[in-house]
């Protein structure tokens, strides 16, 4: 003769919200789905890899902010400074650095994954078009973010990398102008790379993932093979 | 309500946590604080303020030549991490606490009335750190001074 053991503490949250909101419903459809048996494999974790290290971007990224000045005198001084003085400043700069480029690998691979099990067909094209445009995001990320320790090989990289924007027929020589703001890297292009980083990608790069997830949750996993 | 002979004997002694309960919350309790303590402790080391470059063991610190500082000038200068007024006085180098004992402003040395002004609430100390005048409690702590060929050294710490 027990009695109904009292429902545990979020459960009683939850109700208090829905009792005001009328939310569980709707928000169950949209965050239960069960994962179909042919897709709990290995390769179907690849995109969700691929979000778990851009929310450790996302975190990492804004500790490293608090100690990174994006000056031409004191950005590889600060980058210094915070490898040698802030406590764990290795840690959260490495976590940074190994996590860019991993996020770009298994982006690659999720892409591999979905066009090799058909994924993108029809009715899907569009969660395509939004994945492709997510890997671009996550290029322009590490693009920018090459240039921000301000070393030499940071220099260098983005010369290079820029340049590739000069050879576009006709507005190849504005479109690299506007990109480096002036003829050439320098401290103004430092500050325009860190802005991009730091705020135009991250608001592209969170709209896109929006779009993406609530498509994958409407539309469901694709079938099997 | 038909009840297993395990659950009737553990309703017998009115546990309010089952044997298995326990043993879940309690790994699942441990994980948790681990997994959040390997994650946070990281973080909150790194927010912390860091270690500013300083001399080790609050020895002298050279904070500048002396052709820097006429006879007559002061300067607020960086001594481990705390600002420390270096006066040239017609006696030779003092060297005092920066920051004013009432609300640690940081002071200043007024040339043209020789004397250690607070920029704040216009408090006044003496050569010595001393309160002339206006509301700091004590005086300003004094440093050690020495010069070394050019170079003026305060002793941290």
């Amino acid at each position: 003769m027990q009695a109904k053991p009292r429902a545990s503490w979020w459960t009683r949250v939850g109700d208090w919200l829905d009792e005001r909101f009328d939310v569980r419903i709707p928000l169950q459809a949209f965050l239960k789905k069960p994962v179909p048996k042919h897709a709990i494999k290995w390769y179907f974790c690849l995109g969700g890899i691929t979000f778990a290290l851009f929310a450790i971007q996302g975190i990492t990224g804004i500790l490293l902010s608090l100690y990174y000045k994006p000056t031409p005198n004191e950005a590889y001084e600060s980058i210094l400074f915070i490898m040698n003085n802030v406590r764990f400043g290795w840690l959260i700069r490495g976590l940074h650095h190994w996590s860019a480029s991993l996020m770009i690998a298994f982006c690659v691979a999720h892409m591999l994954r979905v066009y090799i099990t058909g994924a993108y067909k029809k009715p899907r094209e569009l969660n395509w078009v939004a994945g492709v445009t997510l890997l671009l995001l996550t290029l322009a990320f590490g693009f920018t973010g090459y240039l921000l320790p301000w070393d030499q090989k940071a220099l260098w990289g983005s010369t290079v990398g820029s340049e590739i924007l000069g050879v576009v027929p006709l507005v190849g020589k504005a479109l690299l102008g506007l990109l480096r703001a002036g003829a050439d890297i320098t401290g103004l292009t430092l500050t325009r790379f860190y802005g991009i980083h730091m705020l135009v990608l991250p608001l592209l790069a969170f709209l896109f993932l929006g779009v993406h997830f609530i498509i994958i949750r409407r539309q469901g996993i694709s079938g099997p093979l | 309500m038909s009840e297993s002979p395990d659950e009737s004997a553990q309703s017998a002694f009115n546990h309010p946590v089952s044997r298995r309960g326990f043993l879940k919350y309690f790994l699942l309790g441990i994980s948790t604080v681990a997994t959040a303590g390997g994650v946070l402790t990281p973080i909150i080391a790194y927010l912390w303020p860091p270690k500013q470059a300083a001399a080790a063991g609050g020895g002298p610190v050279a904070v500048g030549a002396t052709s820097d500082l006429p006879v007559g000038k002061g300067h607020v200068y960086s001594v481990a991490n705390k600002p420390v007024l270096v006066i040239h006085t017609e006696d030779g180098f003092k060297a005092l606490s920066a920051v004013c004992t009432h609300l640690g402003c940081i002071v200043y040395w007024s040339e043209e009335r020789a004397v250690i002004a607070c920029p704040c609430h216009a408090a006044y100390f003496s050569i010595n750190g001393d309160v002339i005048s206006g509301p700091p409690p004590s005086p300003l702590p004094t440093y050690q001074v020495q010069v070394q060929g050019d170079q003026i050294y305060v002793q941290g710490g």
